[in-house]
């Protein structure tokens, strides 16, 4: 299979889902309530699904190119959910997050030059 | 309004870097911005992608990565109900993180549902369009943007600053804590499943901490 198809299938795909999950309550709220179980567990994806993308692109630094750890990342990372906790504001978060690294990177990089 | 947009930005740029780095054509990354409209499922689909992992593998792990809209859509539907089928089905597509934060305050405090209905719409095509600029704009710039400005970084950042406010209870930061151990254990699992993986033991961990609880 040629790499275009395989994006367009995923592109078609996970756009039709993304939709369906979008659409979900706001089709169905007419004629279900939701059953609370689903209630239940719907409410800890935020919490479980962005943390399994948050750790691994900020503890484990990459796969492949560049795999080892990287403690400026953690470290800028800390710092951004610590302005996230205090300001709920994610370009505050954004812009912390990255000052902090590009800082920190200068710091551990100004010694070897 | 300002705020969500400036956030916006840079990660759309890192999804259109992401998506010429797959060697894609600008429509695919197009096709990819305009139709998916999610930049988590747009990031992990990339990321998969680059893994040579399986579309199923692909088209499941994002599809859980994007059942947090459903949640927006259970807080949605009450006050998107009053509007005629056609409205609701086409306003759906717009419901993002950012639509949804700056919408439903407006929603829950107007009585008329054309009211923030209107303004729902407009931010939600404000956000898309900018999202496809932006999305176009990193495209272009992928392999002009050096990549020791470690642009990449934005994205753990903007998914942290969902994730923080989402940490609301003791139920949710166990859902976190046990899904960011999982993830890490399970990292040599191949095809990334350890993201899809962690999520769902996350979720169960949520589950049984808040029934512990409540004893």
């Amino acid at each position: 299979m040629t790499a275009t198809l395989t994006l367009w299938i995923v592109i078609v795909a996970v756009g039709g889902l993304t939709y369906l999950s979008r659409l979900s309550f706001i089709a169905l709220f007419a004629r279900w309530d939701m059953p609370p179980f689903v209630a239940r567990a719907l409410r800890f994806v935020p919490a479980a699904m962005l943390t399994a993308i948050v750790v691994p692109a900020v503890a484990l630094s990459g796969s492949g190119a560049d795999p080892a750890l990287a403690p400026e990342k953690l470290a800028a990372a800390l710092l951004a959910s610590l302005v996230a906790w205090r300001t709920r504001s994610p370009a505050a978060t954004m812009v912390a997050g990255m000052a902090a690294l590009w800082l920190l990177q200068w710091l551990l990089r100004a010694p070897a030059a | 309004m300002t705020p969500p947009l400036i956030g916006l930005l840079p990660f759309g740029l890192v999804c259109g870097v992401a998506a010429q780095a797959l060697g894609t054509s600008v429509w695919g990354a197009l096709g990819l911005s305009a139709i998916v409209f999610s930049g988590a499922a747009q990031i992990v689909a990339a990321q998969l992608l680059a893994a040579q992992a399986p579309i199923a593998v692909i088209v499941l792990t994002c599809f859980v990565v994007g059942l947090r809209l459903m949640m927006y859509s259970a807080a949605m539907a009450p006050h998107l109900k009053p509007l005629p089928r056609r409205w609701r089905n086409a306003l759906a597509f717009l419901l993002t993180d950012q639509a949804f934060a700056a919408a439903i305050r407006r929603f829950r405090s107007s009585a008329d549902a054309r009211h923030g209905a209107s303004y729902f719409l407009g931010t939600g095509v404000l956000l898309w369009t900018t999202w496809q600029a932006s999305n176009l704009t990193g495209y272009w710039l992928g392999n002009v943007l050096p990549a020791a400005w470690s642009l990449d970084f934005v994205v753990p950042l903007c998914f942290l600053a969902l994730l923080v406010p989402a940490l609301e209870d003791r139920p949710t930061r166990i859902a976190a804590l046990a899904s960011g151990v999982a993830v890490i254990a399970l990292d040599s699992l191949p095809m990334r499943l350890s993201v899809i993986c962690a999520g769902l033991i996350g979720i169960a961990a949520g589950l049984a901490g808040e029934r512990w609880r409540g004893r």
